[in-house]
């Protein structure tokens, strides 16, 4: 532990940073562990990413790819979906790959003691079965339409049975995998050291190289503050970061050594939801009302500029399977102050009395920026909003307060999810819901529905029914898409730098020069 | 001396033992639930987790038993695991701790370096404008907050000079935060210094010695110095006390990967197992510290009688 | 002591220290109480528009990233600011002497565990126990205060019961006990004024000390929360672009400071008056 602390004082940055073989990145913090079972931050989970690999695998268009499987089968009843998988593939500390490993991971996640977090993406699962090593099966208790997607997510990252004989070392201080890079060290709140897995096949991998990555190792650092990020950057400290403060864009567009990645098709969807369980958000003329007062577009001009982020009107964003902006576009609320006007009057408010709401929303990305023209836009039409932003940890906790409490002013926030699949809606919205808020029997059948249908056509028209209800009842109201993490500078000596689908950095194809 | 010693010794681990009741007792004040605000950042924790997480806090037991639990893990080096990513709270603080203290022995050399030298030359050269001007540099460096002096010093070395990379935690990035720790204490260690070292210089034996007609420098150097230091090293347990509460704002000013920093997130997360961990070893750190320097003290220290 | 006073009043007006720290400080508390005429602007109305303006002849002291007047913000923060030294020194000052009385005075079992616990608690830095404090009960300004507040009771503990171990020896105390004055006489009518000099110079210093722990905690994200305009707060938030935009760091650094100074000043200049034999 010492020799560790002493190597944060001093040894590996100096070393790391002027090495043509090495790549430095620098985040904001650090992941919260190497276990995909016992964290969801994205600090996190694009860690798993180079550690790790997948059964399945997103391409460029979003669709699932087979990646370590090679095929896969989905019985007629729809309850068991079978894998085969490639062969010839190693893991970290040469053990072989194979059904075993992903029967591991599985019942590791989903044990009754110790569950991963995601346990409930996983599905119902009745038997995870090792049919040959090249072969496994999973049996559901019911039909779970999300699971092959699922497949494709870093937290399916399939870990390698030799994990189990780490302990509590696991995923702390050691992770063994399948992945492109491969662990050397990890020195909290510090940085994180990858190097290249010299026996890595691409398969389903977004990306051109075959094989292992170019470049030797991948160091991810955390400089917290953002100019100090940026000031790395443009001394060659760092040659990729993530994060460069948004206001200062043009001090990397401006510069030639350096290029702006924003990301695109992340799955992140930024919208408004509202306390329904009391005045005046129970009432959906008052949901309407907010609807037509704001224009988002303006919102975005003024908050973001362009080129940042994009329109979204579905309540499953970008890049995700059952975005259809056209579809959404017959259900969404054009701006109309006059019309958010005359609802009010019905329900009683005047210039003289106007609607009194509390608006919130989480810190970061210029999000108090939006909710400050949301405001002036509200005040024009006659709601009062007064602002409250806090970390997203206690804006979580505090929706799901409001939602409980049976008196006070009303309040809706601007809340933010990402997710690569249209399961999170059944999340988000099928009681008890994330936050315990707006539920109907209605809504949870049309969920059901999403859950259990496995054929895709038919599952897409479940999702639009889904979509219609939560639009045409205005409790999901899509405002943005991207917003959270989604900017990325690199240094010109930085070539093949990708951003995968659902915001994935990938290193495979990156060379220095 | 061994009586002081251990005498000293026992009332430090009475303070350790009256920290770790304290820790124990800390969770219980939480206003509401703190099970469920520990957990509020995470959407999908069943009641049933929380439950589970409840049980192996050990806070469906009654206080005493979790206090015997608490301590007996303790005792193995067993100081729980953080709540979010499971990583275990003791190795995440003694890898920052070195850093920690690396800030604060060498922001407590500038503090003495500075503070000390200042001190003795007002107090030489008291009543001029010398003394005046250090004086006055002092009171306006003791009202001077640390966190704004950080940042000044950062403007103008790292990003206008660029004599200093921007962030990191390592020997070359140790000076600024060090000097801005040490330059915020410095400004009372002069003040202290000064008013000791005139005390001091009005002894009676100093007196004597001056109308024996001794050179001023043999006086000052001889007598008054040394006394003077002695009077220093009462103060180092405090200041390094002070360094140390110190660090934790300033690793914060400069990303430093130390304790301090790692705290302050835990609060902001609502971590407190870890914030438990923290308080303890910092409280252990910070006794341990100040009996080594109580007991050298006592050593050097000729006028104490350490055995009443 | 009203002796003393008396005598000093002509000593304080050639005491410089006492007489700038009135200065700064009576600006201080006319900037408190007419904020809202001092201050052009509401500090929390965002002039879109205006982002990170330099200083100017519309915004004195140039705009924060929200547009909002630097100057009108820091104005209404002189508020808290009073109302963070004032609240903060009264928790400690009121619960610090009330323990040391009582452990200095009652004696015994009593004494030993009060003083005791003031010592274990002494040995930790007050920044500690603000932290475990604002842990406990959540990020606020409020709580900020109480945090603050509650860390430095072994401080005025400690004081006050060495002063009044010393009264307790001298003789007017002993003629009063003799003469069968009762305990709650005994303690208000002779303890207390004869304790309050040495307290009242602590308390001025302390104030400042609790201004910079109060901010430096709404620096960490641990006290006041945005918007509001407490200077520590305002310093954070400042610090994103820190670089372009330089006076939104610095003039709440500046007023910090000044404020602080003001009462080190007036705390060293009453000291010199209070307690002629400490004169430097």
């Amino acid at each position: 532990m010492i020799a560790a602390a002493f190597s944060a004082c001093g040894g590996s940055e100096q070393s790391a940073s002027n090495n043509p073989g090495t790549l430095v990145w620098a985040r904001y913090g650090d992941a919260d562990s190497l276990d995909p079972h016992r964290t969801t931050t994205t600090l996190s989970w694009q860690i798993f990413d180079q550690l790790y690999d997948t059964l399945l695998a997103f391409n460029d268009k979003g669709e699932v790819v087979p990646n370590l499987a090679k095929s896969w089968d989905v019985s007629k009843d729809g309850r068991e979906i079978t894998f085969a998988l490639n062969s010839g593939v190693t893991c970290h500390d040469g053990t072989p790959f194979d059904a075993n490993d992903v029967k591991y991971t599985a019942d590791r996640a989903i044990d009754n003691k110790n569950p991963s977090v995601t346990k409930g993406a996983w599905g119902s699962i009745e038997l995870v079965q090792v049919v040959n090593p090249q072969t496994v099966k999973f049996r559901f208790k019911q039909p779970f339409g999300a699971f092959v997607s699922f497949m494709a997510d870093p937290f399916a990252s399939i870990l390698c049975d030799s994990n189990k004989d780490l302990g509590t070392q696991f995923g702390v201080t050691k992770a063994i995998g399948t992945g492109p890079w491969k662990l050397v060290s990890w020195t909290k709140g510090s940085e994180i050291v990858l190097e290249k897995n010299p026996n890595y096949k691409k398969f389903g991998r977004p990306v051109e190289n075959p094989g292992a990555p170019y470049v030797d190792r991948l160091v991810v650092r955390q400089i917290p503050e953002a100019q100090a990020r940026l000031a790395g950057l443009q001394t060659g400290e760092v040659q990729l970061i993530v994060n460069p403060p948004l206001d200062d864009l043009d001090a990397v567009r401006n510069d030639s050594n350096l290029k702006l990645h924003v990301a695109e098709n992340t799955g992140q969807n930024f919208f408004f939801e509202f306390t329904t369980s009391r005045p005046p958000f129970n009432d959906i003329r008052a949901r309407q009302a907010v609807a037509y007062a704001v224009d988002v577009d303006r919102a975005i001009q003024t908050a973001f500029g362009p080129d940042l982020v994009q329109r979204e009107k579905c309540p499953i964003s970008r890049g995700v399977a059952g975005n259809d902006q056209a579809f959404c576009d017959r259900f969404t609320y054009k701006p109309d102050p006059n019309k958010a006007k005359q609802l009010l009057a019905q329900m009683g408010y005047s210039a003289s009395k106007p609607m009194e709401v509390i608006l919130m929303t989480s810190t970061g990305d210029n999000r108090e920026k939006m909710v400050q023209v949301f405001q002036s836009q509200l005040a024009q039409v006659g709601i009062n909003a007064k602002l409250e932003t806090m970390d997203i940890g206690t804006l979580n906790a505090r929706v799901k307060q409001e939602n409980e409490k049976k008196s006070g002013v009303g309040t809706f926030d601007m809340m933010d999810w990402a997710w690569f699949d249209p399961d999170i809606l059944h999340q988000l919205w099928h009681s008890p819901g994330a936050y315990s808020g707006y539920q109907t029997p209605k809504l949870d059948a049309l969920l059901a529905k999403t859950r259990t249908t496995i054929d895709p056509t038919q599952r897409k028209q479940a999702v639009n029914q889904v979509m219609e209800y939560l639009l045409k009842n205005a409790v999901h109201i899509p405002l943005y898409t991207p917003g959270s993490l989604w900017v990325y500078a690199t240094r010109n000596s930085v070539q093949g730098f990708k951003i995968g689908t659902f915001n994935r950095p990938v290193f495979n194809d990156v060379k220095l020069q | 001396m061994t009586s002081y010693l251990i005498k000293r010794v026992l009332s430090g681990l009475f303070t350790i033992w009256l920290t770790t009741i304290a820790v124990t007792l800390l969770i219980h004040l939480v206003p509401g639930d703190p099970v469920q605000i520990m957990y509020a950042q995470s959407q999908s924790t069943t009641p049933e987790q929380l439950e589970q997480v409840r049980h192996n806090l050990g806070l469906d037991r009654p206080i005493y038993e979790q206090y015997f639990i608490y301590m007996s893990r303790v005792l193995r080096g067993d100081f729980g695991t953080t709540i979010r990513g499971n990583q275990p709270i003791l190795s995440l603080l003694l890898v920052r701790l070195p850093n920690t203290l690396l800030l604060a022995i060498s922001s407590l050399f500038i503090t003495m370096l500075v503070g000390v030298t200042a001190g003795f030359i007002a107090a030489y050269k008291r009543g001029t404008w010398l003394d005046a001007g250090l004086m006055t540099g002092a009171i306006v460096g003791i009202s001077i907050p640390s966190f704004w002096l950080g940042l000044v010093l950062i403007y103008v070395f790292s990003v206008q000079l660029g004599w200093f990379p921007v962030s990191g935690t390592n020997l070359r990035n140790l000076f600024l935060p060090a000097l801005t720790l040490g330059l915020a204490n410095a400004a009372s260690v002069s003040r202290l210094t000064r008013s000791s070292m005139i005390e001091v210089l009005s002894q009676d034996y100093i007196r004597t010695a001056r109308a024996k007609g001794l050179a001023e420098k043999f006086v000052l150097m001889r007598h008054a110095l040394r006394n003077s230091l002695i009077n220093v090293v009462n103060m180092l347990g405090l200041q390094f006390t002070y360094m140390m509460g110190g660090a934790i704002v300033v690793e914060n000013v400069f990303a430093w990967n130390g304790v301090g920093r790692f705290a302050i997130q835990s609060i902001l997360q609502r971590d407190y197992p870890t914030i438990q961990g923290f308080i303890l070893i910092f409280a252990i750190v910070v006794v341990g510290v100040s009996i080594v320097l109580d007991v050298l003290y006592a050593w050097i220290d000729p006028r104490i009688n350490y055995d009443s | 002591m009203i002796l003393e006073l008396r005598n000093s009043a002509v000593k304080q007006f050639r005491n410089p220290s006492f007489t700038i720290g009135l200065i700064i400080l009576a600006i201080l508390l006319f900037v408190a109480i007419f904020a809202p005429i001092v201050a052009p602007f509401d500090p929390l109305q965002m002039n879109v528009g205006e982002p990170l303006q330099p200083p100017n002849a519309r915004f004195w002291f140039g705009t924060d990233d929200f547009g909002r007047d630097l100057f009108s913000r820091i104005v209404h923060g002189s508020r808290l600011t009073l109302m963070i030294g004032l609240v903060a020194v009264g928790i400690s000052m009121v619960s610090g002497v009330l323990i040391g009385l009582t452990a200095g005075y009652v004696g015994g079992w009593i004494e030993t565990i009060l003083m005791r616990s003031m010592d274990v608690l002494f040995s930790f830095t007050e920044t500690l126990i603000a932290l475990a404090a604002v842990a406990v009960l959540g990020a606020s300004l409020t709580n900020a205060i109480i945090a603050v507040g509650l860390s430095s009771i072994p401080f005025y503990a400690r004081i006050t019961y060495g002063a009044v171990l010393v009264e307790k020896n001298k003789e007017y105390f002993k003629a009063a006990q003799a003469l069968g004055a009762r305990s709650p006489r005994l303690v208000f009518r002779h303890l207390l004024p004869n304790i309050l000099s040495p307290i009242i110079v602590v308390a001025t210093v302390g104030v400042s000390i609790a201004i910079l722990s109060a901010s430096a905690l709404s620096f960490l994200g641990l006290g006041a929360q945005p918007p509001s305009p407490e200077w520590g707060a305002i310093l954070s938030a400042g610090r994103d672009y820190f670089k372009r935009a330089p006076w939104v760091t610095t003039f709440p650094g500046i007023a910090i400071a000044l404020t602080v100074l003001g009462f080190n000043l007036l705390g060293d200049g009453l000291r010199e008056i209070l307690d002629p034999k400490q004169r430097s």
